[in-house]
């Protein structure tokens, strides 16, 4: 995204953190950005939002190792409340962004042992392994969490990630549908929940991914990777060795697919003449014929 | 904005007519007890003036207030995109390439 910073004013710059913070979108370097273009100076008009958008800065410069910035914006937030939790935990994540991992952990330790509820540090932890490669440990840490704070659903998620990159996607898949428990109306879980069976193959994963596609469109009908993935199930299952009833209502199911994919494509094209390129690829590849062995 | 500003004017008015309507009413039954008559009913009048201003402060408040929010759970949700659904907060790690942009930035040198 490009901003204009000179012509955002104090409050403009305030919503815009505003809608990064409620929806976690990272930005960090524009964050970064508009902190030293505009911000900086007029936080103190704020009000209470002024702790949020502090706090979302310096987990910003953390990010971009803008560590003057970090160090400033802690500062500020531990003469207003010497001795928080909250503030340690950013101490805590200075030295990890610093890679003094061993010090990082002695602080995150100092919190658990304060406060046993304390989830924040304990999710720290688990990054801190994650950031030193140690992907199997991260697992176990994780799973030993998710025993005593089962209602996470940002660490279902990331234990869901964390099974991916070892190639687990049966627990991945587990840990998905933990989370579509959470948001049953969310159509991007549906959709991952089937990309995971999908990838995992075979006749039965696949048609279970079918069906999970399909709830994702339900959810959304122009949420277009769930056409496509819909549609790639049902070709497959179209030239699997299923009951020819069932191989011919996923044909159907496929260029109906197909169709809706192509509707939604052309309509929000922004591609002059796109149906002329569409019909002169095909035509180029016409004689091609592609088969996997 | 002009339309709001009408419904603003409406609004007032019809809390002005409810007003009128109720100290019309305690007037009626002042004039009972004087005239010492029997209580029975509010005259049709007070009672056609209060439902229609009711009715106009109703519908002036839903106009002025802003717009409804969606009753389907899923509208939402349709928004969403996975960059920002699937960003973890409080899973961040720092060790990335994000550093190097850093004007302090010095390779391969950690400890400071």
């Amino acid at each position: 995204m490009s901003l204009n910073y000179e012509e955002m004013s104090w409050s403009d710059v305030r919503d815009q953190f505003r809608k990064w913070r409620e929806e976690s979108g990272r930005h960090s370097d524009e964050v970064v950005q508009l902190w030293v273009a505009v911000l900086e100076d007029k936080v103190q008009k704020t009000g209470n939002e002024r702790h949020l958008i502090l706090e979302q800065v310096i987990v910003a410069a953390l990010d971009t190792a803008r560590f003057d910035i970090a160090t400033k914006c802690t500062k500020q937030l531990n003469e207003e409340f010497p001795g928080s939790l909250r503030v340690m935990k950013f101490k805590a994540m200075r030295l990890e962004a610093l890679e003094q991992y061993d010090s990082a952990i002695e602080v995150l330790d100092a919190i658990i042992e304060k406060d046993e509820t304390n989830a924040a540090p304990r999710k720290r932890k688990i990054a801190i392994m994650k950031a030193r490669g140690l992907r199997l440990d991260a697992i176990k840490e994780l799973n030993a969490y998710l025993k005593k704070f089962m209602s996470d659903q940002e660490a279902w998620q990331e234990l869901c990630n964390l099974y991916m990159g070892e190639g687990e996607y049966g627990k991945a898949a587990f840990c998905m549908e933990e989370v579509l428990l959470h948001n049953p109306h969310s159509h991007l879980i549906h959709q991952r929940l089937a990309e995971i069976r999908y990838t995992m193959g075979g006749l039965e994963n696949i048609e279970i991914a079918r069906t999970y596609y399909s709830q994702a469109i339900k959810l959304n009908p122009h949420n277009l990777r769930a056409l496509y993935g819909l549609f790639l199930c049902c070709s497959y299952l179209a030239n699997s060795k299923a009951v020819s009833s069932k191989r011919k209502e996923s044909q159907k199911l496929a260029q109906w697919a197909l169709e809706q994919a192509s509707i939604h494509t052309a309509n929000h094209t922004t591609i002059k003449n796109n149906e002329k390129l569409i019909a002169s690829l095909d035509s180029a590849f016409g004689g091609l014929e592609i088969k996997s062995n | 904005m002009g339309s709001k500003f009408f419904n603003k004017l409406l609004l007032i008015g019809g809390f002005a007519s409810l007003a009128h309507a109720a100290f019309s009413a305690a007037h009626h039954r002042t004039y009972l007890r004087l005239t010492e008559q029997e209580w029975s009913s509010l005259p049709l009048d007070i009672i056609l003036q209060t439902v229609i201003s009711l009715m106009i402060v109703v519908y002036n408040i839903i106009q002025i207030v802003g717009d409804f929010k969606e009753i389907r759970a899923t509208v939402d949700m349709q928004a969403k995109t996975w960059d920002t659904l699937g960003n973890f907060p409080s899973f961040y790690t720092f060790n990335h390439r994000g550093r190097a942009l850093s004007p302090s930035y010095k390779p391969h040198d950690y400890d400071d």
